[in-house]
């Protein structure tokens, strides 16, 4: 996930840069504002915390690899937008200075990806959401949501990175790339954070109960609402941008490069795809990745929200429910 | 994974640098690195002698620094292949050339930090990193979250012990619903402890601003 040195254009990673300052200093004012002094320590906390977790492996069934919780959404929901972007902006300086992991100069590059657009942009979907559907279950649904579309939206935005900082004519492949390698790293980013935000509800609902008591004008409604549609659209768009490709000779090939680079990596520690060999394709369907990116993205937005729900079956929509325990016996006395 | 701040560390003549002039010069490095044009080796070929020899005066070891870099090439030259065929240097160099030259950058680029890292504890680079203009915010946050993560590390060494002598069988489905718990755990734990944290630093007077008696943090 972390671009390193040299992949980006010097011009590209200076508008990143200067994007991403921007932001976090627009993010600390507002934290200033609201937290005072105590946001410094909490925050300290919370940041060894995302990256003590990011530790933690997962098993990933279909492949012999593991994955970890990237932890961007997670951190909002639990501490509000701004938090969470400067809790990653903290896990992601420490990860550049100390372990090399994620390039100096593509710094502001990786803030923009995983804080702005996975924290900042994952809260804009997952406040709509939990506010409509309500309740804890409105949470677990909204985080999980929120956890996919940012993994998808980040990818898209570090393909719009490399497109600018090489050439234009590739854009639609890589963004197809991307994004079919990043909806099955979203699918599992979906479900540990849906799963912890579970643990989380049934034993220290008081944490979420802060961000709903909070007074919220019909206007900051309207804009979140806007927001979400847009971000939700955009993460459509990027689905869909491959099948407006006009040059499709030179995804074509570009593709079949691809695939020789694929093909022998395949055994390693780490196979990013299972290799995309016309034998997979559908007979009279040549393989492309546009059709398995709409799938990917189809299938994985359905997978989510079915989970969510099944997560949150114990759970009771209401506003009124208070802890999921005493709603469980209420709803046992009425059988 | 761990935080290489104990008394072990062999110390060279870098380390008596002022800590603003080694940032400053590693993050000149990179950024000259970083912006060498892709074709030209030679020039590349001298930059690495250049930090060949800040790795023999930094006093790190060499065979660390190279297993370090092992296991930060596997990734970052999967990425450089997958990258290489849309770079605009593709037509002079070729898709292995454009590859090859993300891969040397790179591994100059990782060497130069992890020089740096190694010659300028981190409490020293926060307080520099602060004297050169990063919001005090960040720079009291990062101080923190260093203290954090030696406990919360220590935490979840513990935790992962725990699982291990009470799951003798382990399944791929009880392994997830575990380590989601252990995730929540590590969290409540971590979120409470900076609660107690926070409420003992006010109880001692705490405005804000970190002291130290050795001078180390002072901005």
């Amino acid at each position: 996930m972390h671009i390193p040195d040299a992949v980006l254009d010097p011009k590209v990673a200076l508008a990143t840069g200067l994007i991403a300052a921007g932001g976090l200093a627009y993010g600390l004012r507002t934290l200033r504002g609201r937290l005072g002094e105590r946001t410094t320590v909490l925050m300290g906390s919370m940041a060894a915390f995302v990256f003590a977790a990011q530790m933690i492996n997962f098993p990933v069934f279909v492949v012999p690899a593991s994955g970890h919780l990237l932890g961007g959404v997670l951190a909002a929901v639990l501490l509000g937008p701004w938090a969470g972007a400067a809790v990653i902006a903290a896990v992601l300086l420490v990860q550049c200075f100390l372990f090399g992991d994620g390039g100096l100069t593509a710094l502001g590059a990786n803030f923009v990806n995983m804080g702005l657009i996975g924290s900042v942009g994952g809260y804009a979907i997952y406040e709509p959401i939990r506010r409509g559907i309500g309740g804890h279950r409105g949470v677990l649904i909204g985080a999980m949501a929120a956890a996919w579309f940012s993994v998808i939206l980040s990818a898209g935005a570090f393909s719009v990175e490399l497109a600018a900082s090489g050439r234009w004519s590739t854009f639609s492949d890589v963004l197809g790339w991307m994004t079919l390698v990043h909806a099955a790293i979203g699918l599992g980013e979906a479900l540990i954070t849906g799963m912890v935000v579970r643990f989380l509800l049934l034993t220290r609902p008081d944490l979420f109960d802060d961000g709903q008591a909070a007074p919220t004008s019909a206007a900051s409604r309207r804009w979140g609402i806007a927001a979400a549609a847009l971000s939700v659209s955009l993460a459509v768009a990027v689905f869909l941008a491959p099948f407006a490709s006009t040059n499709p000779d030179g995804l074509e090939f570009v593709g079949s490069e691809k695939v020789k680079f694929l093909a022998p990596q395949g055994q390693g520690a780490n196979p990013p795809l299972p290799a995309p060999i016309p034998d997979y394709a559908m007979p009279g369907l040549s393989w492309s990745p546009s059709a398995a990116t709409a799938a990917a993205g189809v299938v994985g937005t359905l997978v989510v929200f079915g989970v969510g729900l099944a997560l949150g079956r114990g759970f009771v929509g209401g506003p009124g429910a208070k802890s999921v325990l005493s709603a469980r016996g209420v709803e046992a006395d009425a059988v | 994974m761990r935080f290489d701040e104990s008394g072990e560390r062999s110390e060279g003549p870098l380390s008596r640098l002022d800590p603003r002039v080694s940032l400053a010069l590693t993050v000149a490095f990179v950024v000259g690195v970083v912006a060498t044009p892709p074709g030209s080796w030679r020039l590349l070929a001298a930059e690495g002698l250049g930090l060949a020899f800040a790795v023999g005066l930094s006093g790190a070891a060499p065979s660390s620094l190279a297993r370090r870099w092992l296991g930060f090439v596997v990734p970052v030259g999967f990425l450089a292949a997958m990258v290489a065929p849309g770079h605009p240097a593709r037509e002079s160099l070729g898709v292995v050339g454009v590859a090859l030259a993300i891969l040397v950058k790179n591994s100059l680029a990782f060497t130069a930090m992890m020089v740096l890292a190694h010659i300028v504890p981190f409490r020293s680079l926060l307080a520099a990193m602060g004297r050169l203009g990063m919001p005090p915010l960040v720079v009291s946050t990062l101080q923190f979250m260093e203290r954090q993560i030696h406990i919360l590390g220590d935490e979840l060494g513990r935790m992962v012990q725990a699982r291990r002598s009470r799951t003798f069988r382990r399944s791929g489905r009880l392994d997830f619903g575990l380590m989601t718990g252990l995730i929540g755990i590590l969290f409540l734990r971590s979120f409470e402890r900076g609660e107690r944290v926070h409420a003992a630093m006010l109880a001692r007077g705490w405005d804000g601003t970190a002291r130290t008696l050795d001078g180390a943090d002072d901005r």
